[in-house]
């Protein structure tokens, strides 16, 4: 059976501490936009920490919540695609082909999670910082967009290591940055296909939602959480 | 309206933003825009020039000059296979370029008498290694990421993308690897045709 990744975010372990984030920057060779360009909106992270508070000071609750692409089974941004580079893979994942992108912006617009992003410049390091790109992932130019790809070259050599080896791929053998960096072991990713992984069967737990579940965008992420990200906290 | 007077106007134009006053930050801001656009101390993927993108455009490229007059046709006579040099092809990504040491194994012992085998043993007494120029690449914007490994697994021959090594003295490319072409052997060999298996 095909592979249908997904990911669980347990948000009562998060601790907030954007390792994640830092990760998938390293990983992805996302560029930094400085603070002029962010002010204008043109920040990029794939993926984000947005912190919520909850009361007032002294008394206050603080939580954490990392989004990053949902990879939604019926994606508001494949539809609006007039170039096809947003699709849906056979494995699920919501693909962004940068070189059929021709910047239309109009996926952004109709992402309603806010986790896609346009390069307005070439992206740009200090030298020699160039020479830490990971290889393995394409440096986006000016005028496409880019997004989180669930680390596809990470789940591209996990296979290929599975069959030079010659064995089935194990759950747990495929790790995105930002789940190998998190140290509370947050964010689980696998094989919703499987229903042995851990990500399937804590898709299903009791503790799960998922982000804007009645616009029907179908996502691929689960959010655990001890109680209901929209109702006041009765404890 | 004449065109000295379109000039002038420019021309004031163009000094009257230079002087107007700048913020410390907006004048840092001035410094890394006009290095977005390629000088030497940033990396971008931008072009440098007009001649530059052009040459890529119309996929004109120098062919490598190598460190080292090194001979695949010679050491393909002796019987040697492709792996015992590019040793990561089977097992990873990249095939792998040989260093000073991988030469050094053999050459060693064997004809240590030929001029070339006592100038790279001049070279390893000396520290220095091969800084080999790649002869197959993608240009930059066509976002290709190619695995050699699942290549091999599925049988298919080096030759196929990379010519007959046992005719070529320095490899040369000898092949035209566009995306019909790739598209074409996933076609026969039922291989994917998704974009994401090749573009990331």
């Amino acid at each position: 059976m095909a592979h249908r990744w997904g990911m669980v975010v347990d948000l009562d372990k998060c601790t907030g501490c954007e390792a994640c984030v830092t990760a998938c920057h390293a990983e992805n060779n996302i560029p930094t936009a400085g603070a002029v360009e962010a002010g204008r909106g043109r920040a990029m992270h794939w993926l984000r920490v947005e912190r919520y508070w909850e009361g007032d000071f002294p008394d206050v609750k603080v939580k954490f919540k990392p989004v990053m692409c949902q990879h939604c089974d019926n994606a508001p941004c494949e539809a609006v695609c007039p170039t096809y580079a947003s699709h849906q893979t056979d494995e699920g994942l919501n693909a962004q082909v940068y070189n059929r992108c021709i910047g239309t912006r109009y996926c952004a617009n109709a992402c309603s999670y806010n986790v896609r992003f346009f390069n307005f410049f070439n992206p740009q390091w200090e030298k020699p910082l160039h020479l830490q790109l990971n290889p393995d992932v394409s440096v986006r130019e000016v005028g496409v967009m880019e997004k989180c790809t669930f680390c596809v070259q990470r789940i591209k050599s996990g296979k290929t290591a599975a069959k030079a080896d010659g064995r089935e791929l194990q759950d747990g053998d495929i790790q995105p940055a930002c789940v190998q960096s998190c140290p509370a072991g947050a964010i689980i990713f696998g094989d919703l296909n499987d229903p042995e992984s851990r990500a399937a069967r804590l898709t299903h737990s009791p503790r799960g939602t998922k982000l804007l579940e009645d616009e029907g965008t179908e996502p691929k992420v689960t959010y655990l959480q001890r109680q209901s990200w929209n109702e006041p906290d009765t404890q | 309206m004449p065109a000295w007077l379109v000039l002038t106007l420019l021309a004031l134009g163009a000094t009257a933003c230079v002087d107007a006053p700048f913020s410390e930050r907006q004048q840092a801001e001035r410094v890394l825009q006009r290095s977005r656009w390629g000088t030497s101390s940033v990396y971008t993927p931008a072009r440098t020039g007009l001649a530059d993108a052009a040459r890529t455009h119309f996929g004109l490229r120098a062919e490598p000059v190598q460190p080292f007059a090194y001979s695949h046709r010679v050491h393909l006579a002796q019987e040697m296979a492709c792996t015992d040099c590019h040793q990561g092809v089977e097992s990873g990504p990249r095939a792998g370029l040989p260093g000073m040491n991988t030469c050094m194994t053999c050459h060693a012992a064997i004809a240590t008498e030929k001029p070339l085998v006592q100038a790279m043993t001049k070279m390893q007494a000396e520290g220095r290694d091969f800084a080999w120029a790649r002869v197959y690449d993608y240009p930059r914007e066509a976002h290709v990421r190619f695995e050699h490994a699942p290549h091999i697994r599925a049988k298919v021959e080096c030759s196929t993308c990379h010519g007959d090594m046992r005719q070529q003295d320095v490899a040369r490319r000898v092949v035209d690897m566009d995306m019909a072409f790739c598209v074409n052997c996933h076609k026969q060999q039922q291989a994917s045709n998704d974009c994401l298996t090749c573009h990331y």
